[in-house]
């Protein structure tokens, strides 16, 4: 019954990786420009604070898809030549996700207490010294169960990039089905893909969180 | 020698410390009590460059803090500093709390940080506990790694933060005890506490403060038995409940 | 930089762009709107289930929610749409694919599933940080646990969740752009047709963003004025 997935598997699990690919950039890069952002938004400064502030709220507030867009139109215009999708997908992903990650980002460096950082300091290290061996290692254990929550939502999203014709898994399992017409299969087939995946990361992240609260280091 | 001329602080609009005049010399204990709110923890923070203030000048050990070249970090390094809340690194265990610090800023070997820390333990009395995170420590068995912490770094003067405060009362007995074996090695030492217990035991001076200003000073039994102020006496009759 | 591009920001109003973008933030309004209907309804529905005494509903309602929040709204959207009709065999399939608008019918039912399941777990959460003596003084009290929580545990939790619920309608006016992968006319979709047709769809598509903006500017309003009508004095608020 599900032999149109057998005999297409190749094409499906090359739009599988195609997703995976997307993902990997979009993660990486989200979660590097969310450091930035997330203290950014913790900045005194104001010509920091704002501008950040401003951008964060204003792409949670627009949707994915249209970002997706926007960017698929403007790429072309500031590059001078038309542009593939995959790169101007991984931008606005990287863009987007940045505003998500930058605010579990900012959550986590306020869970730790000044007082912490003071007795840091009394032992003599320094700014730097303080931010690599203390604040930062307990920062990221504390956030990481938000940070694989928000990993799965990306993972998710990319199935978006089906507008500008991207050839993941979504629009591989669609091409199929415009010449096979074996919808349940094909869908139900992408659906226990991202089922598996999604259910399995959720599912080791709270493993991996009951863990560390029963050996107490977080 | 600690010397504080004429030191005050803002915090904003609020005069959080007025005109704080104080010597602490080497070997001495000092104490200070007084309600809460009267600027004693921020005073702490003002001598080892963790708060800032605005007029006056700490000296300690002839560098003055309004040096601006003055370098903070080795200022730090002299003048330990025990905190409330214990503020162990929650992510690693006794033993690499203690040496964390040696290692970094001394640049001492791995090993040399060890043994030293090692006896610091011992010291404080918990030797056995080196390699157990603070989550599975009493609070009594933190605040006793947080001392060996600061001692690691072999300072000139301590200083301490309500450490009894956070406690329960089964567990303040441990770490007075500790405080009061280091204050009779002749450690300089600047305590912020209720405990009158151990002012009367190692107490040079009881300094009382109230609203930001010194109050009254004395000897334990000078405050004790003949305080001079109103409020020293009001402070006195509610602690003494 | 000289960039080879004429900006034209006319295409945001001229006709038939502008009427375009109308009817489809109407229909951007519509679909969220229903769908929020539903998914709150089955979302408290199932959230409860979630937290009843017997485990086979327990396990039900985590099976839900776990099958509809771990699957992309694209692929469920793609399923229904396309899938779903196959399901009642082929003669049924044929009748349901004639129906006109069925890509909205699909659109608004598979959304309202989709956020059900994330209303569902804040209710979860909701009824979890109630204290667990709050429910045994309501027992005590004689009334049994249908009554429990149909009078007292709902509404009060209800109250309690205000905040991510508004988040949660906040997003299902973005995620009805997803609609526009199976042709339903939203504003979404009016952008990206004004681009097929004029080339211009980076002024659309900026135009469009400020719409969202503004659409979410008047949810976030008005699940304030909800928040402050329904407030429970003493409770700490945002």
């Amino acid at each position: 019954m599900f032999d149109v997935v057998f005999r297409n598997f190749g094409f499906l699990m090359g739009g599988l990786w195609v997703t995976v690919k997307l993902s990997i950039f979009a993660l990486v890069g989200g979660i590097f420009l969310g450091m930035l952002v997330g203290l950014a938004r913790l900045s005194k400064k104001p010509w920091v604070y704002y501008p950040i502030t401003g951008y964060v709220n204003f792409l949670r507030n627009v949707p994915l898809i249209l970002v997706i867009f926007w960017f698929y139109f403007v790429m072309p215009i500031l590059v001078g030549q038309a542009i593939d999708p995959f790169p101007s997908a991984v931008i606005s992903f990287i863009v987007f996700e940045a505003t998500y990650f930058g605010e579990i980002f900012r959550a986590g460096y306020q869970t730790i207490s000044r007082d912490l950082i003071n007795a840091s300091y009394s032992t003599g290290l320094t700014y730097a010294q303080t931010a690599r061996y203390i604040s930062i290692p307990i920062a990221f254990r504390r956030m990481l169960p938000s940070l694989i929550t928000q990993s799965i939502v990306t993972f998710q999203d990319t199935s978006l990039a089906f507008v500008i014709g991207l050839p993941e898994l979504v629009r591989r399992a669609s091409i199929v089905d415009n010449l096979e017409v074996r919808s349940i299969q094909l869908f139900g087939f992408a659906a226990m893909v991202y089922f598996i995946f999604c259910y399995v990361g959720s599912r080791s992240s709270r493993h991996f969180e009951e863990k560390s609260r029963k050996a107490n280091i977080l | 020698m600690i010397e504080i001329k004429n030191v005050s602080k803002w915090f904003g609009d609020f005069q959080v410390l007025t005109e704080i005049n104080e010597t602490i010399d080497r070997g001495q204990t000092v104490v200070i009590c007084g309600p809460s709110g009267s600027g004693k923890s921020t005073l702490l923070r003002c001598i080892n460059g963790l708060e800032p203030y605005q007029k006056g000048e700490i000296i300690v050990d002839g560098t003055s803090l309004n040096d601006p070249k003055v370098n903070r970090y080795k200022l730090r390094e002299k003048i330990g500093m025990v905190f409330q809340r214990f503020e162990l690194y929650p992510h690693m265990t006794a033993l690499q709390n203690v040496t964390l610090a040696p290692i970094k800023v001394r640049k001492w070997p791995k090993k040399k940080a060890e043994e030293k820390a090692m006896q610091l333990l011992e010291r404080v009395g918990i030797p056995e506990k080196a390699h157990s995170h603070p989550a599975n420590l009493s609070g009594g068995q933190q605040q006793r790694v947080a001392i060996a912490r600061s001692l690691a770094m072999e300072p000139a003067y301590m200083m301490f933060d309500e450490p009894t405060s956070a406690l329960d009362p089964e567990m303040i007995k441990e770490v007075l005890d500790v405080m009061i074996d280091l204050a009779k090695e002749g450690m300089t030492m600047l305590c912020v506490t209720h405990e009158m217990g151990f002012a009367r035991e190692v107490a040079d001076e009881i300094i009382f403060m109230d609203a930001g200003r010194i109050v009254e000073r004395g000897t334990y039994e000078e405050f004790f038995n003949n305080p001079q102020t109103q409020r020293a006496k009001d402070f006195l009759s509610q602690i003494l409940q | 930089m000289g960039l080879a591009y004429e900006f034209d920001w006319s295409v945001l109003w001229r006709q038939p762009y502008g009427i375009w973008l109308i009817k489809g933030l109407g229909l951007t309004i519509m679909i969220g709107i229903i769908a929020w209907v539903i998914a709150l309804s089955l979302g408290i529905f199932v959230g409860t289930l979630r937290v009843t005494p017997y485990r086979g509903l327990r396990f039900l309602g985590t099976a839900y929610v776990e099958i509809l929040r771990n699957i992309p709204l694209l692929v469920q959207l793609f399923f229904w749409f396309y899938a779903g009709p196959m399901i009642f065999g082929e003669t049924i399939s044929r009748q349901i694919n004639q129906i006109s608008g069925l890509n909205i019918y699909v659109a608004i039912v598979g959304l309202g599933l989709y956020t059900s399941s994330r209303v569902a777990e804040h209710v979860r959460a909701g009824f979890a940080s109630i204290h667990r003596d709050q429910y045994q003084a309501v027992l005590s009290t004689g009334m049994n646990q249908a009554q429990m929580y149909c009078h007292v545990i709902i509404p009060y939790s209800l109250r309690l969740i205000i905040p991510p619920l508004t988040t949660e309608f906040l997003t299902i006016f973005k995620n009805t752009s997803v609609a526009m992968t199976i042709g339903v006319a939203e504003l979404t979709f009016q952008s990206y047709r004004i681009d097929a047709d004029t080339f211009h769809g980076l002024e659309a598509t900026s135009g469009a963003m400020i719409v969202y903006l503004l659409l979410g500017l008047t949810v976030v309003r008005c699940m304030g004025l909800v928040e402050k009508k329904f407030k429970i004095p003493g409770l700490v608020g945002r």
